[in-house]
């Protein structure tokens, strides 16, 4: 009898974890109610898209950016969208399989540690799309079937946008970065941040030196992010950015504090990937990506067939990377210098 | 000196958590159960911790309901291994897969398909209260420090001296070593058992919720990082003693904060070199105690009440 319990209390446990998993359906663009996969009440098809992240898309920064992007775009284009967010490593290919099992027509993997498992997937189900942010130049080739694009914001550009606004704001000459984990993408942003700041001090009369770059090593770990900000302050930095997700979020709160306790905001950071003015104190500006444009093109690319095989470039120049809106501790002459050194990178003139 | 005084500072701020749960498991194995499922009741504690101290404003209430929720959850626990007399470690990985999916499972319920950071007002510092505006470093350690962590190390003298100096103590104790000669010497076994599940649960669930309400102001899925499983080994490595316990936690934690502020200094060192230093250090420590086994003789092994 009591073994007879101890199985009915772990199947128990069990079948509650199915009804635990962390996705969430939304439906964008118009009434989809009643609907099975692929198509509506009228018969027309209905296309869907599902997102996997091994952040929380609450994190205040990279997954919540990423999601809000694909939302946008299905609303602009009438798609479904599911997402799975906070999943382990173990789980991306799992996660993908299942939405490919399910008729999804695009799968849309923020990042490039989803290489692989997209590769692989891609392999598997030819027919269905996958769209790698921050993938490799060379990913879309590797897929046998073509049906893998790589949406590549231009990692050095993201850096230099926050670089030139850091090097002006710094009053200490020294600046931060926390990277998550060591992507290519993220090394390329720390370096863009590197080389803006210390050319934009230059031409301001001061030497502006970054700290070397840090690794959380999860993306979850706002602990980390908090611990990092107080070291890095505690060596004299007053301008963070960051590609950590919620380690970003962790890294601000410790950043907020520290002006709490100094009276006044004098610590800044600069967010990512999407305009944050407003969430932190601290936050005097943001680099932002317009994700939901690039996705809304291979949601475009998949209606018409032609889905596949190519790397879409996000650059200043095409209108995929900006500037967010600028706090007021950021004063007016430094507005308009950082302004003019968006346009130079806009018309290919700035370092040079 | 200062690089020295932050990383204490540091060490104390990443040790408290790990002292609740360490102390959770304690209390657990030193009653014949050994609990892996730390780390769920802490993370389904984080989360109910920062719902509550979001909705009515107090990091108090967020810590007593985390501890509530620890309770509950670990009810299940409880009944399985005490009453069923099933594995505890199965039960305890159940746990572990358990909470976390339904902490997960409640954020989504409670702020729907939203993706706006939520954040709240942490529990104020002693310092912060008294109005102490300080830079000494004993001023900070002693003072710039929030209840929960005067909780923690008074939680520790507490049982230390209960387990070696009150005569419950040692009866509890007695459970976890031969729980069929506490019987015949008309202690509850059973009782004790689940009183220990009660603790457990209600220290694991406010390592969780001081996670929330005291350490980082926002929740996300996967906060308590390790947490429950470094427990775990602080239990072992702490030798199944209060003082004991505290030292590994400190070790612990001295060791994360050692590697966050050495990868933050040292210009051209690869940073896998230090973030490999906590690893290293538990592994170089745990050999050189020895496997001389010092837990609870009854570890881990059902009580079966009319066993021969």
């Amino acid at each position: 009898m009591k073994k007879l319990l101890a199985l009915l209390l772990a199947l128990a446990m069990c079948l509650s974890l199915a009804a635990c998993g962390g996705t969430d359906t939304d439906t964008s663009g118009g009434d989809t109610s009643g609907e099975d996969a692929g198509g509506d009440a009228s018969g027309e098809a209905t296309y869907r898209v599902a997102m996997i992240c091994d952040s929380s898309i609450s994190d205040g920064g990279w997954g919540m950016s990423c999601y809000n992007a694909m939302v946008d775009a299905a609303e602009a284009y009438g798609w479904e969208t599911e997402v799975s967010d906070s999943i382990a490593q173990s789980a991306y290919y799992d996660t993908i399989v299942s939405y490919c099992d399910l008729g999804y027509d695009l799968i849309y993997a923020p990042g490039n540690q989803y290489t692989d498992a997209v590769l692989q997937a891609a392999e598997e189900y030819p027919d269905v799309a996958f769209a790698l942010l921050n993938g490799g130049e060379d990913t879309p080739a590797q897929a046998v079937n073509g049906n893998v694009t790589s949406l590549l914001p231009n990692a050095q550009q993201v850096g230099w946008i926050a670089g030139a606004l850091a090097g002006l704001m710094t009053q200490t000459g020294t600046i931060a970065f926390i990277g998550g984990m060591e992507l290519d993408t993220t090394l390329g942003k720390y370096q863009g941040y590197q080389e803006a700041a210390a050319y934009v001090g230059e031409q301001e009369g001061k030497t502006v030196t970054t700290l070397d770059i840090v690794y959380s090593g999860d993306f979850s770990a706002t602990d980390k992010g908090i611990e990092f900000a107080k070291a890095m302050i505690d060596q004299g930095s007053d301008v963070f950015f960051g590609d950590a997700s919620a380690v970003d979020s962790g890294a601000r709160q410790a950043i907020d504090e520290a002006n709490a306790a100094n009276g006044s905001v004098t610590i800044y950071d600069i967010a990512q990937p999407s305009d944050l003015l407003g969430q932190n104190e601290c936050i005097i500006g943001s680099q932002v990506t317009d994700n939901a444009s690039l996705v809304g093109l291979c949601m475009q690319a998949v209606e018409d067939g032609s889905f596949g095989g190519e790397v879409i470039y996000g650059t200043l120049q095409n209108g995929a990377l900006a500037t967010g809106a600028l706090s007021d501790l950021v004063p007016e002459d430094i507005q308009t210098k950082y302004l003019d050194y968006l346009n130079q990178m806009v018309d290919g003139t700035f370092m040079q | 000196m200062e690089f020295v005084m932050n990383i204490i500072l540091s060490s104390v701020r990443m040790a408290t958590p790990l002292i609740f749960l360490a102390l959770a498991e304690l209390y657990s194995q030193r009653a014949g159960l050994v609990h892996i499922g730390l780390e769920g009741l802490a993370s389904i504690g984080s989360l109910v911790g920062f719902l509550v101290s979001l909705i009515t404003g107090s990091p108090m209430l967020g810590v007593l309901a985390g501890a509530a929720v620890g309770i509950l959850v670990n009810m299940i626990f409880a009944y399985a291994t005490v009453t069923l007399c099933a594995e505890q470690i199965v039960y305890g990985m159940a746990i572990n897969i358990f909470a976390p999916a339904l902490a997960a499972f409640i954020y989504r319920v409670y702020f729907g398909a939203g993706s706006e950071l939520v954040q709240v007002g942490l529990m104020n510092t002693l310092s912060g209260s008294l109005g102490i505006t300080s830079d000494n470093f004993l001023v900070r350690l002693l003072l710039d420090q929030t209840p929960m962590v005067y909780l923690a190390y008074g939680l520790v003298i507490f049982t230390v001296i209960y387990f070696n100096r009150t005569k419950s103590g040692l009866n509890y104790k007695a459970v976890g070593e031969y729980p069929k000669a506490a019987a015949t010497l008309g202690i509850n076994v059973i009782g004790v058992k689940y009183l220990a599940c009660v603790i457990c649960g209600a220290l694991a669930g406010i390592g969780g919720a001081y996670l929330t309400t005291c350490y980082a102001n926002t929740y996300v899925d996967g906060n308590v990082a390790g947490r429950g499983f470094i427990a775990l080994a602080a239990v072992i490595f702490g030798r199944w003693s209060g003082a004991g316990v505290l030292l590994a936690c400190l070790f612990f934690g001295f060791c994360d904060a050692l590697q966050i502020r050495l990868q933050v200094s040292s210009f051209g060192v690869p940073y896998q070199f230090f973030q490999m230093i906590p690893y290293v250090a538990t592994v170089v420590v745990l050999a050189s105690i020895g496997m001389k086994k010092a837990g609870p003789k009854s570890s881990g092994k059902p009580y079966l009440k009319e066993e021969r």
